[in-house]
């Protein structure tokens, strides 16, 4: 029987959503070997048999939460997809102290009828299966995972940061220009993308790992003048910098307790 | 075969005689780098300009190939070999680059020798270009010799004048050659004269001129650098360097003598057909000793900087008795965490002569 596959939305632009239906090639083909059976973006029919549910956006709301936890125990494997799904994305920067007027600025005098929580991954809030980062997911990486799915075959994310990508296209390096590109400390998959043409990467596909977030670190505050706060800063578009990641303070508050 | 001398314009006309029934590449211009790729006519390469970002390993060792397909055939697989071999005429290989390529001929030419790779070596016919001067702070290829080749290459071109001394298009340069191909072109070109007396003298000149132009930069002999490499083992050198070590693994990819890949299997929507995919792999990266079960024999930075820098120093040269590291320094300009090879060599040496110094 073929995998009975679903794609939800949360708070997002929905770009991850329609990422899918951009794989005009291989759309028939992937129709063939899989059953749609509720694509907003897609389709009209709604079913909750799932298999398969891909999602997109942050948890962002009330409401996105309940559908998370909805979604979850309707569907057997739950994949995130794109940047909100996966890091909370560029939902987070709502976060920012500095910057307590957001709503205001967006829903005006009405800021109060839209209820709103932290911008969180849906791996805050439920078990996920997969992740495929990235703003927007790469195409290709879904479809490599959908063939694992129906294939059987582990999926895995490169553990490799994006400067792989940049040496196997032979582009030069952005910072022999002068330039603070996140590729080293960014998980690579988009296929160097951003610095392919000139711009700095700037995260979207979040970090290798923690040991990558260190090395920034070191370097910045030992090799370069810019400092470190202005890199992080720059981690925090979509979220890449994780906000377990406040070792200082943490290991403050621990010793003083 | 004795050395035939040509001027600017014969030199970009016998290039092109060797590039007429074969594809053209050599340095092309974007800007202020330069970079191996496609060119119609000789006259388009920049002979004179910087040495290419990445070194010509591309073009025998592809960052990403098909190495073969398979198609599930009742109940067995059916595979298909895919080659891609293009004869090509690789232009202005730099000395570094030729001891380079001569290490993954040694190391891809052991058996089980790699076909593929063989094809695309013996379909390429190189023409080197000798550097006077070191090309950039990061070079220390005189400090290892490796910045004169004799072996390795088709053509080798020495410009015997200076900058200076001969205005443009007026330059005298030397061809030599280092296999049957290369010597059967300079024997059949009418191009240019064989070299007289007064050419020697310029050879001679300028090869005291080019050893004189290429500063130490390595704080010990390059025959001893396997030592210096080994006694370093437990130096603390590593914890400390790798502290800001990305693991990124550019300081690999960009390395002309790094061999290491991965392999991949492809596998279509309904599992009936795929492709068996080659790609780089770098011991810097995370994954590069991990293994099925996911115990990872390297799996700390500092271990895999260690593993990088003994390759590279003492490893690779005891076992193919080629160097290991040609001194191009491209793992030191690509390094964006600032980690440089040489740095970590020297302050190997000079904590091994101040140990030294210590005990006696």
């Amino acid at each position: 029987m073929k995998p009975r596959v679903a794609v939800f939305s949360l708070t997002s632009c929905e770009g991850c959503s329609l990422a899918i239906l951009e794989l005009e090639n291989q759309l028939l083909q992937i129709l063939g070997a899989v059953d749609l059976v509720n694509f907003r973006e897609g389709m009209t029919e709604r079913s909750w048999d799932i298999d398969v549910a891909f999602v997109d956006g942050a948890v962002s709301t009330p409401h996105d939460e309940e559908e998370i936890r909805r979604i979850r125990e309707h569907c057997g494997t739950l994949v995130a997809i794109g940047a909100c799904a996966c890091l909370g994305g560029v939902n987070t920067l709502k976060h920012d102290p500095a910057r307590p007027d957001y709503r205001r600025v967006v829903y005006g005098d009405r800021a109060d009828w839209f209820p709103t929580t932290r911008a969180r991954p849906l791996s805050a809030v439920v078990k996920v299966d997969a992740e495929l980062p990235g703003c927007p997911m790469v195409k290709e990486e879904f479809l490599e995972l959908v063939r694992c799915l129906l294939n059987g075959r582990p999926f895995r994310l490169p553990a490799n940061p994006v400067c792989t990508e940049c040496k196997k296209l032979g582009n030069p390096c952005l910072y022999e220009r002068g330039e603070i590109c996140l590729g080293p400390l960014t998980r690579a998959g988009c296929r160097a993308i951003c610095p392919s043409f000139g711009s700095a990467c700037e995260a979207c596909r979040g970090l290798v790992d923690g040991d990558a977030l260190r090395a920034g670190r070191e370097v910045f505050s030992t090799q370069y003048v810019v400092p470190w706060e202005k890199v992080v800063a720059r981690l925090r578009l979509y979220g890449a910098y994780p906000e377990s990641a406040e070792p200082v303070a943490a290991a403050v508050a621990g010793g003083a307790s | 075969m004795s050395a035939r001398i040509l001027n600017r314009g014969e030199l970009l006309r016998l290039i092109d005689e060797a590039a007429c029934d074969r594809r053209l590449i050599g340095p092309m211009r974007r800007g202020e780098h330069a970079f191996y790729e496609a060119a119609n006519r000789a006259a388009e390469l920049d002979l004179e300009g910087p040495p290419c970002v990445y070194s010509p390993k591309n073009h025998f060792f592809p960052p990403e190939e098909t190495l073969l397909t398979f198609e599930r055939k009742s109940r067995s697989f059916v595979t298909r070999t895919v080659r891609h071999e293009t004869s090509t005429a690789l232009v202005a290989v730099r000395p570094c680059e030729v001891h380079g390529i001569r290490l993954l001929d040694h190391v891809f030419g052991a058996a089980p020798s790699d076909e593929g790779y063989l094809a695309r070596r013996r379909a390429t016919f190189i023409i080197a270009l000798d550097c006077f001067r070191p090309c950039r702070d990061e070079a220390f290829c005189g400090d290892l010799g490796t910045n004169t080749a004799h072996l390795g290459f088709d053509l080798m071109i020495r410009r015997l004048s200076d900058a200076e001394d001969e205005p443009r298009g007026a330059e005298r340069f030397e061809l030599t050659s280092a296999t049957e191909d290369g010597a059967s072109l300079l024997s059949r070109t009418r191009l240019g004269r064989a070299a007289d007396r007064d050419d020697l003298d310029a050879a001679r000149a300028y090869d005291h001129r080019k050893a004189a132009a290429f500063p130490r930069r390595l704080a010990c002999e390059a025959d001893d650098l396997p030592d210096v490499a080994q006694r370093g083992y437990a130096s603390d050198i590593w914890e400390r360097t790798a502290a800001r070590c990305y693991s990124c693994g550019s300081c690999n990819l960009a390395c002309p003598t790094c061999y290491c890949f991965n392999l991949r299997d492809e596998v279509s929507l309904d599992g009936k057909s795929g492709a068996r995919v080659r790609e780089w792999d770098g011991c810097q990266l995370r994954e590069f000793a991990l293994v099925a079960g996911g115990h990872n024999f390297r799996a700390a930075p500092a271990e895999r900087l260690r593993h990088r820098v003994m390759r590279k120093a003492s490893w690779i040269a005891q076992r193919t008795g080629l160097p290991g590291c040609v001194g191009c320094g491209r793992c030191d300009r690509v390094c964006t965490a600032k980690i440089s090879l040489v740095e970590i060599l020297n302050t190997l040496a000079r904590e091994q002569d101040h140990d030294h110094a210590g005990h006696t």
